[in-house]
């Protein structure tokens, strides 16, 4: 499916090519074919199913590494929305600027928390919280679980950074925030290696080093379960944030 | 049948053949036995009558596309786009192989020189090319290998006109040299797979001008269903004839001066037969 929408890509269309995430383990050689084409293709692709949210379907399903994959992929732009209201307006602006991105979407049902529409540029990353203790930066639906933790952890506490491009990551703003708290905390849907936590960390690690803790997953195979019941089994939810906040916090 | 006369055609074969073995002897890598037996296949093509390009503006919509999905074959790719007037063979061989050439070791997409796609990973550009062809009104050649044909991508593509839609654009050329990298290859009964699927099957010579030039014909006029050439071809074809149909040579060209004079012997002797 990836070569035939390049293709179409390669004749001057605009082309949106959907999928399961994991079935894209297989189109991943067309992918990074379609890359090598040039700079003057437009070609969205849009993989839902992401992570451990898919649930009961089990470890085969759960797509927890392509963040890692594309990242290796050059010329990609990795965008992860964080709720439904998000990919409708990225959509719209990723559909006016040619080139090629890759779009995370998740399955299950997540709130449409982001009260107003937000205004969205590639490639920036946003402040969505204030504090001085610790930094959390977060991608895709996790964004919602690092609001709800700033909230029980109280006014001050933590500096939300929301991630909607990984892929070129904000530099400025994170480094910003980190050189505020002092310590950065990152939650995703996806294992450890070659995600958010290690884009991150490379940054700091060259630009500012920071006390780093992670949310992810281990470099796993995971299992069935509902997706509230895997969240709490691998310690993807807000209580286990703002208890690693609270951790980090006194740590020092 | 064609834009110049069959006299022609032979002698831009023999110049060609000639060129890709000094290209290769000089930068020392490249396949010069997959481009050997791809010559009068690329020749026949754009030099048919119908066939529409521009190699002042490589870029115009109205050219016909020859996607090369078997990458390797790109200095003959190189070769018959100098001859065209995308560039020159000079360029070709400053450029072949080095940093930062539109030459490199497989095609970059470039439309200024001619090359429509990227490739190198096998069983992707044939992909590529049928999306192509579903979304433009020119024709869509593809060329691909029969080593190529081990990869389940390009295997699935015959099916791609009952799964998605036959698009009578699109001819698939199969260079079926019966060699791949490191060993023999038999496509089987692709041909009768691909009728089944719904595809005009024509089967011709790889090497005769005439009858690739009247199967090239055949394809563009089929109205309803994509069409597969399977050309059949000698590996090496026009080098050293000891090394033609041989395994061991992909990939390798000749490295002294012995198999150099070998291989322009044995052009020289295939001109004069």
């Amino acid at each position: 499916m990836i070569g035939l929408a390049t293709g179409i890509a390669m004749a001057g269309k605009r082309v949106v090519a959907c999928d399961m995430s994991v079935f894209l383990h297989h189109a991943y050689g067309q992918i990074r074919t379609a890359a090598r084409q040039g700079d003057d293709l437009h070609l969205v692709i849009a993989a839902s199913h992401t992570g451990i949210a898919v649930g009961p379907d089990g470890s085969s399903a759960h797509d927890i590494t392509d963040l890692a994959r594309m990242r290796l992929v050059p010329n990609f732009k990795i965008i992860t929305p964080w709720d439904g209201r998000h990919v409708r307006q990225i959509v719209k602006v990723i559909l006016e600027e040619k080139g090629y991105y890759y779009v995370r979407l998740n399955r299950p049902n997540v709130p449409i928390f982001l009260k107003e529409p937000m205004s969205f540029e590639i490639g920036r990353a946003y402040r969505l919280n204030e504090g001085e203790r610790v930094t959390i930066i977060a991608s895709g639906d996790k964004v919602f679980n690092a609001l709800q933790a700033a909230e029980e952890l109280g006014e001050g506490f933590a500096d939300v950074i929301g991630i909607a491009t990984l892929e070129p990551l904000d530099s400025d703003t994170i480094l910003a925030s980190a050189s505020r708290t002092g310590r950065v905390i990152t939650f995703e849907d996806h294992m450890y290696v070659g995600g958010l936590y290690e884009s991150v960390a490379g940054l700091l690690a060259q630009h500012k080093p920071t006390p780093m803790r992670r949310i992810a997953l281990n470099r796993i195979f995971t299992t069935s379960g509902e997706p509230d019941e895997l969240a709490k089994m691998f310690g993807l939810t807000t209580e286990a944030l703002v208890r690693f906040c609270h951790e980090f916090v006194e740590d020092r | 049948m064609f834009k110049v006369s069959l006299q022609e055609l032979e002698e831009k074969a023999y110049r060609i053949r000639r060129n890709l073995i000094d290209l290769m002897y000089q930068s020392g890598s490249g396949h010069l036995d997959t481009s050997l037996s791809l010559v009068e296949i690329w020749l026949a093509l754009v030099y048919s009558e119908f066939f529409r390009l521009n190699p002042q503006n490589g870029a115009w919509d109205g050219r016909d596309r020859v996607f090369l999905s078997e990458g390797h074959a790109c200095p003959v790719q190189y070769m018959v786009n100098a001859d065209l007037g995308y560039c020159t063979v000079e360029d070709v061989f400053a450029g072949f192989r080095k940093p930062n050439t539109p030459y490199q070791g497989h095609t970059k997409r470039d439309l200024k020189y001619g090359l429509e796609n990227s490739n190198g990973s096998l069983g992707i550009g044939l992909w590529q090319a049928y999306g192509q062809a579903l979304v433009i009104d020119r024709f869509v050649f593809c060329i691909a290998g029969d080593g190529e044909f081990q990869e389940p991508s390009s295997q699935s593509l015959l099916s791609v006109t009952h799964n998605l839609k036959p698009a009578p654009n699109y001819i698939l050329i199969l260079n079926d040299n019966k060699l791949a990298q490191d060993s023999q290859v038999d496509i089987g009964p692709i041909g009768e797979v691909a009728g089944l699927y719904g595809w005009q099957v024509i089967r011709v010579d790889g090497h005769d001008f005439h009858g690739l030039g009247e199967a090239y014909i055949q394809a563009v006029n089929e109205k309803r269903k994509p069409s597969l050439l399977i050309c059949d071809t000698i590996k090496g074809k026009g080098g050293d004839p000891q090394n033609e149909a041989q395994l061991g040579f992909h990939g390798r060209p000749p490295k002294d001066e012995a198999e150099y004079r070998a291989y322009i012997d044995g052009l020289e002797a295939a001109r004069e037969a």
